[in-house]
């Protein structure tokens, strides 16, 4: 089969795009024949040798996939040749920037028919984590305030929808003008641009000063820092991962003074540890996509061949939402 | 009225035991003629100036007490004329002091059967520990509950707690002289993070799994090492500093762990949320008279010897709580 293959640690040119065996199936897991793949910011750390998994040369890289069932491990129970799914990978059983991916069951799900390959290719590892950061760790309520660091990236943009469908007031922060309109459009009820305005400042003044009570932040640096400065009494600051580059520090006694909590989200281990919550978390992500409340948004595809293409737009920020790596639509 | 009084920043021998006038109610708040008064590690830094509220002098320190109501401020409904109360002081009006002013939200009645100088100690720490381990931690039955300076005020108080909620409790101490009473009130292992690492002593003794909670008012290295032995989904409550040196915590550790790091503020908690306060009291009042607390008062002093009583405090030696006293002032 085609697919993008790591056998250095390096950059996106250094994949190669060749022919390489198929993975071998496990009795618990189901082989695709993947329509799409999503990028994520940790696809391009792995192949860098950056990421906390390190996968044995050579390997094609990629975190999530949609496609469809062609074989089916002899210890699965849920899913059947045909079936339309979107799944996460197991690094083990190879990623998804090829033809065919290897994935576990209890990762696997059907996707709603009315969802489209590249919209379900791109909705396990965002929509997933955001999900579980709102709901398992940060327990936000209707009501609440919620602030979004990166609000025009993939889980930032995630987090705006969810967290107006659970009913929360939502800010959302952006570094550019540009990128305004979309976060108004998945429903922020106010945005904020954190390279001409203050973060805490426009926080405060928004909340009556009182702060925000659930902050997810992806975003790291500078904006982790100025959460601790408008996060609310009780609040909790999700700490999603470091889009920024520079890992925070939290000074204990500012925890302590705001009787607020940092919250760590790792949802690769949550998924497998708590297989059940996870399942349920997108089904009920699904009954929202199939009444209309969630609008996955693909800004970009490029063919299997132009992964190196894809990974460089995404690390040149120039894109909002997913993009999705375009396999095979015919499926 | 007597008083240690604090009319400049300076260590213990600075406070001047003197006569001053009898400090009174304003709205919302009681004064309570003091029986006996808690100490706690705080006091210390109150006085040298390195609280986060810092009174303006001349001020009596202390940050709880018991004693009788002799006067109610305007709108007080709880409390009348001669109840039995415990309480933490209002700012400014401390219990190193015959009298004391108490707000009467962080006042509550003494359960039956406990002493005055069990009382004066009562309030502050276990309050605390109430708070963090149910409001914070959401401890649950079952759960491993690892605690920080097992042996001192807060610590005790967190480790009987623990229990009664039902958690395995694992003590930390610094000595092993402090072994005995931590497993007296109710530890079920004891470890002393001074002969070997915290991080493998408690691996050890939870195959591998860490805490589920860490009652942490130690902080610098101890905070450190916990973020090494926290449990996945695990709660580190940052209850104090009592160690001198306020951690950071990185961020990425955090979210490796699955962990989460939860600031524990008893005093804004309690005047924000003062019927959780209340309820939280009678919870352990129950817990009292069901015998699965027993307030554990090392020494007491006479008020007059207040300066000498805080230098015991500082030398960690005592488990449990110091106590004033105002009967032979």
């Amino acid at each position: 089969m085609k697919a993008q293959v790591c056998k250095a640690w390096g950059p996106p040119e250094s994949l190669v795009y060749e022919d390489i065996a198929a993975p071998p199936l496990g009795s618990d897991e189901v082989r695709l024949a993947v329509a799409a793949a999503g990028l994520n910011f940790p696809d391009t750390l792995m192949i860098a040798g950056k990421y906390q998994v390190k996968p044995a040369f050579p390997f094609a890289p990629g975190s999530e996939v949609a496609g469809r069932v062609t074989e089916v491990g002899a210890r699965c129970t849920r899913l059947k040749l045909g079936d339309r799914v979107m799944s996460t990978t197991s690094m083990s059983g190879g990623g998804g920037f090829a033809e065919q991916a290897v994935v576990r069951e209890a990762m696997c799900f059907r996707i709603p028919d009315s969802m489209s390959w590249n919209e379900a290719a791109g909705f396990p590892v965002t929509y997933g984590t955001t999900y579980h950061a709102l709901v398992q760790r940060g327990r936000l309520k209707a009501d609440e305030v919620l602030l979004v660091h990166g609000a025009a990236g993939g889980v930032g943009l995630n987090a705006v929808e969810l967290g107006k469908v659970m009913g929360a007031t939502v800010i959302g922060t952006v570094g550019s003008d540009a990128k305004i309109d979309i976060v108004k459009k998945y429903g922020a009820d106010h945005v904020i641009n954190y390279s001409t305005e203050s973060i805490k400042d426009r926080v405060k003044a928004l909340t009556g000063d009182k702060g925000a009570d659930v902050i997810y932040d992806a975003v790291g640096g500078d904006a982790f820092d100025q959460s601790l400065r408008c996060i609310a009494w009780e609040g909790r600051l999700l700490v999603i991962g470091f889009a920024s580059g520079r890992i925070p520090q939290a000074p204990a006694n500012l925890v302590l003074l705001k009787g607020c909590e940092i919250v760590g989200v790792h949802w690769g281990p949550f998924a497998t540890r708590e297989s059940e919550t996870h399942r349920a978390n997108m089904e009920q992500m699904f009954r929202w996509y199939e009444q209309g409340k969630l609008h996955p948004h693909v800004s970009m595809t490029f063919p299997l061949t132009e992964v190196p293409q894809a990974m460089a737009a995404l690390l040149g920020r120039q894109s909002t939402g997913k993009i999705v790596i375009d396999i095979n639509q015919k499926l | 009225m007597k008083a240690q009084m604090c009319k400049a920043w300076g260590p213990p021998e600075s406070l001047v035991y003197e006569d001053v006038p009898s400090p009174m109610p304003g709205p919302g708040q009681v004064k309570i003629a003091v029986k006996a008064a808690g100490m706690n590690f705080p006091d210390t830094l109150l006085i040298e100036g390195k609280y986060q509220i810092k009174p303006p002098f001349p001020f009596a320190p202390g940050a709880e007490a018991a004693g009788t109501v002799i006067a109610v401020g305007p709108g007080v409904t709880r409390f009348r004329i001669g109840d039995k109360i415990m309480g933490t002081s209002a700012t400014g009006s401390g219990g190193y002091a015959e009298e004391m002013i108490a707000g009467e939200n962080s006042a509550q009645p003494i359960p039956d059967g406990m002493t005055w100088e069990q009382a004066a100690g009562f309030a502050a720490v276990y309050g605390t520990s109430y708070h963090a381990l149910v409001q914070r931690a959401h401890l649950a039955a079952g759960e491993t509950l690892l605690v920080l300076g097992a042996a001192g005020g807060v610590g005790l108080a967190a480790v009987e707690l623990g229990k009664a909620m039902g958690a395995t409790v694992i003590g930390a101490v610094g000595a092993d002289e402090k072994f005995a009473v931590v497993l007296e009130h109710g530890a079920d292992h004891v470890i002393n993070y001074t002969t070997g690492s915290l991080k493998d002593q408690v691996k050890a003794l939870t195959a591998d799994k860490g805490a589920d909670v860490i009652y942490d008012a130690v902080g610098g290295d101890m905070f450190d090492q916990s973020m090494r032995c926290i449990a996945w989904e695990g709660r580190l409550l940052v209850v104090g500093f009592a160690s001198g040196r306020i951690p950071s915590l990185p961020a990425n550790l955090a979210l490796l762990k699955g962990c989460q790091i939860v600031g524990v503020f008893y005093g804004a908690f309690a005047a924000r949320e003062p019927e959780t306060a209340t309820a939280n009291f009678a919870a352990m009042a129950r817990l009292f008279a069901a015998g699965k607390l027993r307030p554990h008062v090392s020494k007491t002093f006479p008020l007059k010897d207040a300066p000498h009583a805080m230098r015991e405090l500082l030398t960690r030696k005592y488990p449990g709580k110091l106590v004033l006293t105002m009967d032979a002032a």
